[in-house]
């Protein structure tokens, strides 16, 4: 027993001798809470892939996520549209280096925005692109089939890729040692564990004061809250539920990031009463927001019952807004001609928003609607969602980009997908496809804010609030403010 | 003795088809396809459609059944994965060391501190030391795993600074992952060990045995103990074969890649060929694992050696 005792003291001690784990200044660790499963420069799928992505790789412009500010140049260092909207002229920056060495030319360009065209995960970033051209060495037209606003938006996605690359070395080759013109450099990775990348002094927009940049999986949210205090982690996303602990500790500092993600409770407009609309704006004044995000945010989250968010292009304080209102909902049940109390059927919910379904409950017991909560698997829930198999049901979305984006989740085409509500309707589906090929943004902004008002007068949904992403970094490391979605360019970071 | 594990290698073929069918039959019945989780509810249906074509999903049950023993079978191909577009074989490689290393090492720790304890309980039965012993394993035993690896983590990690808080790459990142995984599985073993040395010395051979004069060691360690450790030895083995599917918790807390977190994203992912190659292969090393318990058996306890040298009948 004592043997044991001392072994294993001695054990620790040496092992407390020899602990010396602090990042030197120039290296920064990130932490993320999965693996990636690729580094192709089009085919990926996670926000995981697209923040390390982002580091590997650059664009022909850079916009603010939802489009709200002029574009800057990056790849491109100027570019033209035609006034019918449909050529779209890019001149390419001279003397790109690629991490290879190679030259980057407008061939590349076309190379990649055709490969994105070719693509099932992400062609969306392209929609509307017809055929891209490479007219000499450092210019680019992409040719529209029809007027699409969200073009360039879409395009400020797109990775650049290296053609000559790409020709050289297989499929999986390309997808697992990426190659790009960015400001890292893909070094190495290891399934599972992390993805090593190093600082492109080449790079055309200077050399990142961060050198060795690594990303590691920790897949437990308070693990990596562990790690960020005892300095083995630099910077990550963290979870609400470990904001106090990190709160308290003067060496952690942190930051949040809007989104246009939104929580929200989606009712099957294929069934009564969820068919009627002073029903559905009855659901609406029933639920107390505020309470919602205190208790399932940890009051990390903007309440907002529009589906757009607010720093969003086309969102307006004008459109109407939905706040607790307890007599407002009896009325409206009333008028419905619902009497309480009433049996509404189940709320469905995956395991990650039960909590949310908890305080619906009880919000929707207050003004007498009854209702049961069943929770599913997560793909099992998605697929109730999608083939309308359920009354009620509450989660989080995010269909970021272009307010174009929205159309998934009130346009006909979409039923069966992200339009959770099955709402169809012949005005709304023409708004929406007005705004697309509208490229004047005025007359754009006035659509959207007849479709936003359309949506909140109808209540298609029962939208609750945006949840801000949280980041937690070491204090001494220098992050410039987030900008909407939370994506990050280290080689804007640096170290105190 | 040859015969017989020559004989028990030749069983492992229709077991191992059966786990396949019985999991590629699982997989096909629950909701979901590949495509539309990798692309979410915010894909267009042809994109989804078109990616199930790609990963051949959008066959029959059967056919696709069919399609995944053939390529086994002739070509020795586990497939690839959906979600990684690579050889799922990359992905075995890459975590069961890890695996392979925490099992071994919480093994280790587990029979040593169970099994010790374990007779030290026995041989002193109701003094003081048993009671605490008896109390603590019952602790450990209910505590949950995910709860200790933390409060470990917030101990030797934060505040004593001891320890790295994640990761597999050196010896110190083990040691509180195969703590949290021993000391679950330590405390079953100390109250087998326990009970099946109380058991066995009141055998009547025991008896005899202290009749004859032998000393207390003795008694203990050549009589009882050898007795004793079969069922401990059974117990040890599975639980060894299962932990080599990996340590679900440790692995996600400790942010070690391993086997278990490997299965469980593969299952969420629907990522088919990830999910057979790995419970394929699990499925081999566990009847392997079973069948050196049985030879070890042989090794304990000379009946049982017996009875393989002599094809089944027992010499008199």
């Amino acid at each position: 027993m004592k043997k044991i005792l001392a072994f294993l003291l001695a054990a620790c001690l040496i092992a407390g001798l020899t602990t010396s784990a602090f990042a030197s200044a120039p290296d920064l660790v990130i932490a993320v809470d999965a693996d990636v499963d690729t580094l192709h420069p089009s085919d990926y799928s996670t926000t995981i892939e697209i923040n390390i992505l982002n580091q590997i790789f650059d664009t022909l412009v850079y916009m603010n996520p939802d489009g709200s500010e002029e574009p800057e140049p990056r790849i491109a260092e100027s570019w033209e549209i035609s006034d019918d909207g449909l050529d779209y002229t890019f001149h390419i920056r001279q003397g790109i280096k690629f991490h290879d060495g190679s030259t980057l030319t407008a061939e590349d360009v076309a190379f990649s925005l055709e490969m994105y065209q070719a693509s099932d995960y992400q062609g969306a970033n392209v929609d509307g692109l017809d055929t891209v051209e490479a007219v000499d060495e450092n210019t680019v037209v992409c040719h529209l089939s029809s007027p699409f606003s969200p073009f360039l938006l879409g395009v400020s996605a797109c990775h650049i890729a290296s053609k000559a690359y790409h020709d050289a070395v297989s499929e999986e080759e390309f997808a697992s040692n990426p190659v790009g013109c960015g400001p890292y450099v893909f070094v190495s990775r290891a399934a599972g564990s992390n993805v090593v990348l190093k600082a492109f002094e080449d790079y055309y927009g200077g050399a990142p004061a961060i050198k060795n940049l690594t990303f590691k999986v920790i897949p437990d949210t308070t693990t990596t809250a562990i790690a960020l205090q005892t300095g083995e982690v630099d910077f990550a996303e963290i979870d609400s539920s470990n904001l106090v602990m990190l709160e308290r500790n003067p060496a952690v500092t942190i930051a949040d990031a809007p989104t246009s993600s939104f929580t929200y409770v989606s009712m099957n407009l294929e069934k009564a009463p969820f068919d009627s609309v002073a029903f559905r704006q009855a659901i609406n004044y029933a639920i107390n927001r505020e309470e919602l995000v205190e208790i399932c945010y940890d009051g990390k989250a903007e309440v907002n019952s529009n589906i757009c968010a607010r720093s969003r292009f086309g969102y307006s304080d004008s459109q109407p807004q939905y706040t607790y209102d307890k007599e407002k909902a009896v009325a409206l049940l009333a008028e419905a001609g619902i009497e309480t109390p009433y049996d509404l059927g189940t709320i469905l919910v995956a395991e990650k928003y039960q909590n949310i379904a908890v305080v619906l409950q009880a919000a929707l017991a207050d003004v007498g609607l009854n209702t049961t909560i069943r929770t599913e698997e997560f793909n099992t829930y998605i697929g109730s969602l999608t083939s309308g198999n359920y009354d009620l049901c509450a989660l989080e979305m995010t269909l970021e980009g272009d307010t174009q984006q929205l159309e998934l989740a009130f346009t006909t085409p979409w039923i069966g997908m992200a339009n959770n509500a099955r709402y169809s309707d012949e005005e709304m589906d023409a708004l929406f496809a007005a705004a697309a090929v509208e490229t004047d943004n005025e007359k754009r902004g006035e659509i959207f804010n007849q479709i936003f008002t359309k949506a909140q007068n109808e209540a298609i949904y029962a939208v609750i609030c945006n949840p801000e992403m949280l980041f937690a970094y070491n204090a001494s490391l220098t992050v410039p403010a987030f900008v909407l979605e939370g994506y990050y360019y280290v080689n804007q970071f640096a170290w105190a | 003795m040859q015969k017989y594990i020559l004989k028990r290698i030749l069983y492992m073929i229709p077991v191992l088809l059966g786990v396949a069918f019985l999991v590629f039959a699982i997989l096909a019945l629950t909701p979901g396809d590949p495509g539309s989780i990798i692309l979410g509810i915010t894909a267009k249906q042809e994109d989804i459609a078109a990616l199930n074509a790609q990963f051949g999903y959008d066959k029959p049950f059967l056919i696709r059944f069919f399609n995944y023993i053939k390529d086994l079978v002739f070509h020795f191909d586990l497939g690839t994965s959906y979600s990684r577009r690579q050889p799922v074989v990359n992905d075995i490689i890459a975590r069961f060391p890890n695996t392979l290393r925490l099992a071994l090492m919480s093994m280790a720790l587990s029979a040593f501190i169970g099994v010790s304890l374990g007779i030290l309980s026995a041989v002193r039965q109701y003094s003081t030391l048993d009671h605490i012993l008896v109390v603590v394993a019952l602790v450990f035993a209910s505590i949950p795993g995910f709860w200790l690896a933390l409060m470990l983590l917030m101990f030797f990690s934060l505040h004593l600074k001891w320890l790295p808080s994640f990761g597999a790459d050196t010896f110190k990142h083990f040691i509180l992952p195969t703590v949290t995984v021993s000391l679950t599985s330590a405390a079953g073993l100390l109250r087998l060990t326990r009970a099946s040395m109380l058991e066995t010395v009141r055998q009547e051979y025991i008896r005899t045995a202290r009749a004859k004069g032998a000393g207390e060691k003795v008694v203990i360690w050549r009589h009882a103990l050898r007795n004793a450790l079969i069922p401990v030895i059974t117990t040890m083995g599975t639980s060894f074969g299962a932990s080599l599917g990996g340590a679900i918790i440790a692995e996600t807390v400790f942010a070690m890649p391993g086997m278990g977190t490997l299965l469980t994203s593969a299952i969420r992912q629907k990522d088919v060929p990830v999910v057979m190659g790995a419970t394929l292969f699990l499925a081999l090393l566990f009847s392997l694992v079973v069948l050196v318990v049985d030879i070890l058996y042989a090794f304990i306890d000379p009946r049982i050696r017996a009875k393989y040298e002599n094809g089944g009948k027992r010499r008199e």
